[in-house]
């Protein structure tokens, strides 16, 4: 294990603990504080993982997990950056897409064969003839790729989630972001600050240059940070990337949790007012032969593993660097002991002064107007060349740690997925802000500024504008804090070169797809102009890395490859999630809400099986025997308990409360009587059913509903739609949980029901089609309807849900001698069909109407007034003779019933089976299909063809509904 | 006869130490290992109405001053009157003695058996519900007792936020009543960090007088 | 979802909480004399502008209110006050 440095300031980690882990199967140490690529590389290993397509060694390059040099597998995860996972006890390490090992891969020799796989090989290769891309497919797929997942692999973990509001919103915890969040939260505003690294401070919080009054950059991040927790309006997120800014200042984010969290990824929304973006800068990578060995870092990466984690990033160094930042990294790695033997600098002119007589005191040789060309060593850098910018002279150097980098870049994904603007600035060479979205301001180093005391003033500027947006502000504060940051230092002048002069075969600009110079030169080549199509056919930055590596160099040079004088630089769209961001963090807690009814616990305890129906959770079936023979059978003959819950149940009351049912019901509500029960439908305005229920007349204007289970989720929305432009006086509440509804059923229904209640419910008193509302031992207030949807004599209760279970019991006790049992929804389904009773959804799709289903009946056409919902396009459908009719039918030859959904078919499709059963009570298969009307005649011949059947038909017939008791005498008897 | 007893679409895991029945509810007036707090306390057997009429500035329901604007509530002698809409007001009984009876009125509605209802008082009760919902509690133009109707754990609900000051905040919530299982399994789940516990009828009473 | 709603009664709040309920046409036409073509229109056809429209949310975890509002359909943001592209014309065929 390499010696850390333990004395620096600016260290977050605590050599003093140490952290075992295994890679490879051998156990390794780290410290606490240190990132699973930190350990890694602090135990010597250089080469992290294996490229995508040529298999090239790669290794750490930026630290902040801007490319997928760096994903490995971590106890059993597959493609986890490295860069941004804190190291844990026991973790177990892999590397990725390697044969052999990622020292040793076996299928390195493919970087030799790149000439075979130029841009968009995948398009035009292996295609002719058709038969090889099979083949091909896979093996490229076995050679190519990141981590392995398979297809049933359950992701582990804690995933948990927050919906915030605030005032404003800031995204970078950086010292523009800090200022900002303080400018804001002493205005009084409520702040949430997001900062994707563990700790706060930005690029101020590794640095020792001056901040001012001798007091160090980091010591000034530290400052900062410690104001923003002392104010109770500010909410820190730490280890929180914010990888989405919509509309309406919607930020979405992740935070990854700590030992202690309850969570280990949690999803963030946070709803502002206003955002403040203030996300920094990341490097822009130089490209270079070899330009990703590993020894290739950029200046952040080198100087953080020094001054963040104590690690001494080489033993003997070269800096190919094109800004100040660069000058001043050299200096403190020289102090730390970094041997230098050479810094090229890009830039001729326009060095810090005091920078360049520190190196010049250091004795470090400068080259200016110089740039790396091409890293030598097979795995690992052990020579760098070095050439005039011109590509005049060169030279070459021994070393074992190249510093490259171009220059910076802002990170301005927030401000463009937001629908801002960039514009390419030629002073500093970056995409800056153009048009801002409403409601969001940029500040920091986004905007191009550089000195310290600039990119806090115009943090503090930004929290103003903010604080502005949610009125707290004035127009004055913010004219002064403009004018503060217009009297301090403005952007630098940033270096243009994307690339060194050379021929590009292995210079990479996107390392995540394995993209060379020369792949976007074949790209253009081949008629493509714009980096956004160059960038599809290439693949470069639609990897792991979200077009953190290429973002910028990418359209830089297709402007200048092409050389066209009026080709504006246009960066390519960058799209949420900024940040790669697991499904599982995403999908968040997740909380099955389903509704239970109040005889869930009794049913569940008489074996009922449950399925999801709608929202609700109902007993379908009572047995293993899926057809449900004993069930229905003891409904026929005996008698059965049902639960009928689910449906929706509704009050209606108030002064135009008739006129609301005459809108939306069918038949004529004012011809609804009390005392009975009036069976109509809803139709919306295609004339299609969309429910059905019964009407009980309470008093005047107060009706009571039935709707049925999947609709009454719907009825106050459909029933407020209707009426909204009236002005009509009628209040609605929705009963449905309100009241359990116990359906009982068969021939000893009434023997049962009279040992339970007290009043008289012979059918002489409580006939067929009535409503009664009675007391249960003087306690339960029951509504009771006669109903007969499965065809037998039957009592539907309505009971305040508190009492379903005490009612259940006495119901249950009562029957005993009977032997009364449960029948669940399957049961009721069969036998409700042997009665043709419909059920909407089942025997009706869409499109279906009121009177192809032969419930014409129910509609009143005289009511016009009203202007029922329906009734004009029903009218219109009268006539209509193209129409599907709903037909009852029977098999032929005794064959079993066809599956629900099966065609009727002879030359064409002429029409479905809705639903058909094997029918006990009937001794053979009936059921109800929508056909054409031609075939709606008694006695037509069906053909019905079923999925997979090949040639095999079952044939049916037309009959007469009702198949079971035609006359009804059973259930009003 | 058997004894009737009414059945609360709240269940707890935790065990009752003390109950009482009322209404032929048996309410838990407080269960072993409460905790310090944060509490969930199932309210559904407390009397809930619904009140809608055209001109509810004529109607004073148990005496109570029906808020004006919507959103608004008021909680007075033990009942909590809490304005819907412009037509429209909900009742909790909360805390009185007397179970009250609901006026004999057409636009009443008894609700009590629509809704599954819980206090979730006590300390970071707010930082469990930014779990379960994007509502704003802490909104500083709200002041409380105020009503959100909207979702919470993706169920529509009506939330009535009692107290947002610090350790005593604290909130009633209901949804409809077939939710309730998986309502509290959730509340729970959100609250396990927070060391949420299922608390007695008592726990909440003697919060609500410190109000 | 990014699109927030500002409910009458509830104000601003997510748009998942609503459900959409086509554009503002007017009241239900009278029946009489209506024919199948009017009555097909005031159903069916809708102007999909591209800019503000009037139409109709229901507040469906909330407070269960109809309401209209103007939203820009390129932008999907809510309009205060604004006159609706696809009201325009309206007042002309009722002159």
């Amino acid at each position: 294990m390499m010696n850390r440095f333990n004395h620096l300031p600016t260290l977050k980690v605590d050599t003093t603990q140490k952290i075992a882990f295994i890679y490879k199967g051998k156990k390794h140490y780290g410290v606490k504080g240190d990132t699973v690529a930190t350990a890694l590389y602090a135990n010597g290993i250089r080469i992290f993982a294996r490229s995508l397509k040529y298999h090239r060694p790669r290794g750490l390059y930026s630290l902040d997990g801007e490319c997928s040099n760096t994903c490995m597998e971590v106890d059993g995860i597959p493609n986890v950056r490295c860069e941004n996972t804190l190291l844990e006890d026991g973790m177990v390490i892999k590397e990725q897409n390697v044969k052999g090992s990622a020292e040793n891969d076996y299928m390195s020799f493919l970087d030799k064969l790149d000439w075979l796989m130029p841009a968009g090989f995948y398009y035009n290769v292996m295609h002719k003839p058709a038969k090889i891309w099979p083949i091909a497919m896979k093996q490229i797929r076995k050679a190519a790729g990141l981590g392995k997942i398979s297809p049933d692999y359950e992701m582990p973990g804690k995933f948990d989630e927050v919906f915030l509001n605030t005032d404003v919103c800031v995204i970078g915890g950086g010292p523009a972001g800090m200022m900002a969040a303080l400018s804001s939260a002493q205005k009084g505003l409520r702040v949430i600050l997001m900062e994707s690294r563990p700790w706060l401070g930005g690029f101020f919080e590794y640095r020792s240059g001056q901040y001012k009054d001798r007091q160090a950059l980091h010591e000034r991040a530290l400052f900062l940070a410690n104001e923003v927790a002392a104010h109770e309006n500010i909410r820190s997120f730490t280890s929180t990337s914010a990888v989405g800014t919509y509309n309406n200042n919607l930020v979405t984010g992740f935070q990854i949790g700590k030992k202690e969290d309850v969570f280990d990824q949690r999803y963030i929304e946070i709803r502002a007012k206003s955002v403040v973006a203030a996300a920094g800068c990341i490097e822009r990578p130089l490209i270079f032969d070899n330009n990703e060995r590993p020894g290739v870092m950029q200046i952040a990466c080198a100087l953080r593993l020094a001054k963040t984690y104590g690690l001494l990033p080489g033993k003997k160094a070269v800096f190919s660097i094109g800004h100040d930042l660069g000058l001043e990294a050299a200096l403190e790695l020289h102090d730390l002991g970094l041997a230098i033997s050479c810094v090229a600098d890009i830039r001729e002119d326009g060095h810090d002064p005091e920078l360049l007589k520190k190196i010049e005191d250091k004795k470090i040789p400068l080259l200016k107007g110089w740039v790396a060309t091409k890293a030598h060593g097979s795995k690992l850098v052990n020579k760098i060349s070095l050439a005039s910018v011109d590509g005049l002279v060169s030279k070459s150097f021994d070393c074992d740690l190249v510093v490259a980098s171009a220059g910076i870049t802002p990170v301005t994904g927030h401000i463009t997925v937001a629908q801002g603007t960039l514009k390419y600035d030629n002073h500093t060479g970056c995409f800056l802000p153009d048009q801002m979205p409403e409601k969001m301001h940029a500040a920091g180093r986004v905007l191009g500024l550089n000195d310290p005391l600039s990119v806090e003033a115009s943090g503090t500027l930004a929290g103003l504008q903010a604080a502005f947006d949610c009125e707290n502000c004035s127009i004055q504060e913010i004219g002064e804090a403009r004018k503060a940051l217009e009297n301090l230092p403005g952007p630098v002048r940033g270096t243009k070169l994307v690339t060194a002069p050379v021929k590009g075969r292995k210079s990479f600009i996107c390392f995540d797809e394995d993209a060379t110079i020369k792949n976007i030169k074949q790209a253009i080549e081949k008629g493509f102009d714009v980096p956004e199509l160059i960038k599809r056919f290439t693949a470069t930055g639609l990897g792991p890395g979200q077009g953190g590596i290429p973002g910028h160099n990418l359209p830089l040079y297709v402007a200048k490859y092409q050389t066209l004088p009026d080709v504006s630089i246009r960066p390519t769209n960058v799209r949420p999630p900024l940040v790669p961001t697991l499904i599982s963090t995403y999908a968040g807690v997740n909380h099955k809400m389903f509704k239970i009814t109040p005889m869930d616990e009794m049913q569940r305890k008489d074996g009922g099986i449950f399925r999801n129906l709608g929202v609700w959770q109902r007993a379908r079936y009572f047995s293993n025997d899926l057809t449900c023979k004993k069930e229905i059978e003891n409904v026929r003959s005996n008698v059965g308990m049902l639960d009928g819950s689910t449906l929706g149940k509704f009050r209606i009351h108030g002064s135009d409360a008739l006129k609301a049912l005459q809108r939306v019901f069918v038949s004529d509500m004012s011809k609804v009587k009390q005392g009975r029960v009036k069976y109509s439908a809803m139709c919306n305005d295609d004339g299609c059913v969309i429910d059905d229920g019964v009407v009980v007349k309470q008093g005047e204007n107060d009706y009571y509903f039935t709707t049925s289970s999947g609709r009454a989720g719907q009825t106050v929305e459909w029933i407020r739609y209707h009426t909204r432009y009236d002005g009509w006086t009628f209040a609605l509440v929705n009963l449905t949980d309100s009241l359990g509804v116990i359906n009982l059923s068969g021939p000893n229904a009434r023997k049962v029901l009279e040992k339970v209640v007290d009043i008289d419910i012979s059918n002489e008193a409580f006939g067929y089609s009535e409503y009664k509302e009675f007391k249960i031992q003087d306690t339960v207030q029951t509504r009771a309807m006669r109903l007969g949807f499965v065809g037998e004599l039957s009592y539907e209760l309505h009971v305040p849900s508190s009492y379903v279970k005490a009612v259940w019991l006495m119901l249950n006790e009562a029957g005993k001698e009977f032997n009364i049992k449960n029948f669940g929804v399957e049961a009721q389904n069969v036998l409700r069909m042997e009665k043709c009773h419909i059920i909407l959804g089942q025997e009706s799709e869409q499109r279906t109407n009121l009177l192809d289903l032969g419930l014409g009946f129910l509609w009143d056409r005289n009511k016009t007034e009203a202007k029922t919902v329906g009734a004009v396009a029903l009218r219109q459908a009268e006539n209509d003779q193209t129409r599907l009719k709903l037909v009852g039918f029977k098999t032929e030859n005794n064959t079993r019933a066809p599956r629900d959904g099966a065609l009727v078919v002879d030359e064409k499709v002429r029409g479905y089976i809705c639903t058909a059963r094997d029918s006990f009570s009937l001794n053979e298969a009936v059921g109800m299909a929508l056909v054409e009307g031609e075939l709606s005649k008694i006695g037509t011949r069906l053909e019905i063809y079923e999925d997979e059947c090949g040639d095999d038909r079952i044939y049916g017939k037309v009959v007469k509904m009702p198949f079971y008791d035609p006359e009804g005498t059973r259930m009003k008897m | 006869m058997k004894e009737i007893q009414r059945v609360s679409p709240v269940v707890f895991k935790s065990t009752p130490v003390k109950t009482k029945t009322r209404d032929n509810w048996e309410v838990v007036m407080e269960y072993s290992e409460e905790g310090d707090g944060p509490f969930l306390v199932d309210l559904s057997h407390r009397p809930r109405f619904d009140l809608q009429d055209s001109n509810l500035a004529a109607q004073k329901p148990f005496g109570i001053e029906i808020p004006e604007t919507p959103g608004i509530c008021v909680l007075e002698k033990g009942v909590l009157a809490n304005r819907m809409n412009g037509t429209q007001v909900s009742l909790y009984n909360l805390d009185s003695d007397d179970t009250a009876v609901m006026p004999d009125e057409s636009g009443y509605t008894d609700v009590t058996e629509s809704t599954m209802c819980v206090a979730l008082i006590g300390k970071n009760v707010f930082s469990i519900c930014e779990k379960l919902t994007a509502l704003d509690f802490m909104d500083p133009q709200r002041k409380a007792p105020f009503l959100f109707q909207g979702p919470f754990s993706h169920v529509p609900c009506q939330i009535v936020t009692l107290s947002k000051e610090g350790d005593i905040s604290g909130l009633v919530l209901t949804c409809s009543r077939g939710y309730g299982r998986d309502m509290i399994h959730s509340i729970l789940h959100a609250g396990e960090e927070f060391k949420l516990t299922p608390a007695g009828e008592n726990r909440f009473t003697n919060w609500i007088k410190e109000l | 979802m990014a699109l927030t709603i500002t409910c009458p009664i509830c104000g601003k709040r997510n748009g998942y909480e609503f459900k959409f309920g086509g554009e503002e046409k007017g009241p239900r036409p009278e029946e009489k004399d209506l024919t199948p073509e009017a009555w097909c229109d005031y159903v069916h056809m809708n102007k999909c502008v591209a800019g503000v429209q009037q139409e109709w949310w229901f507040h469906k975890d909330g407070c269960g209110s109809w309401f209209p509002i103007y939203r820009d359909t390129t932008t999907n943001l809510e309009q205060e006050d604004q006159k609706a592209t696809n009201q325009e014309g309206k007042n002309d065929e009722q002159v």
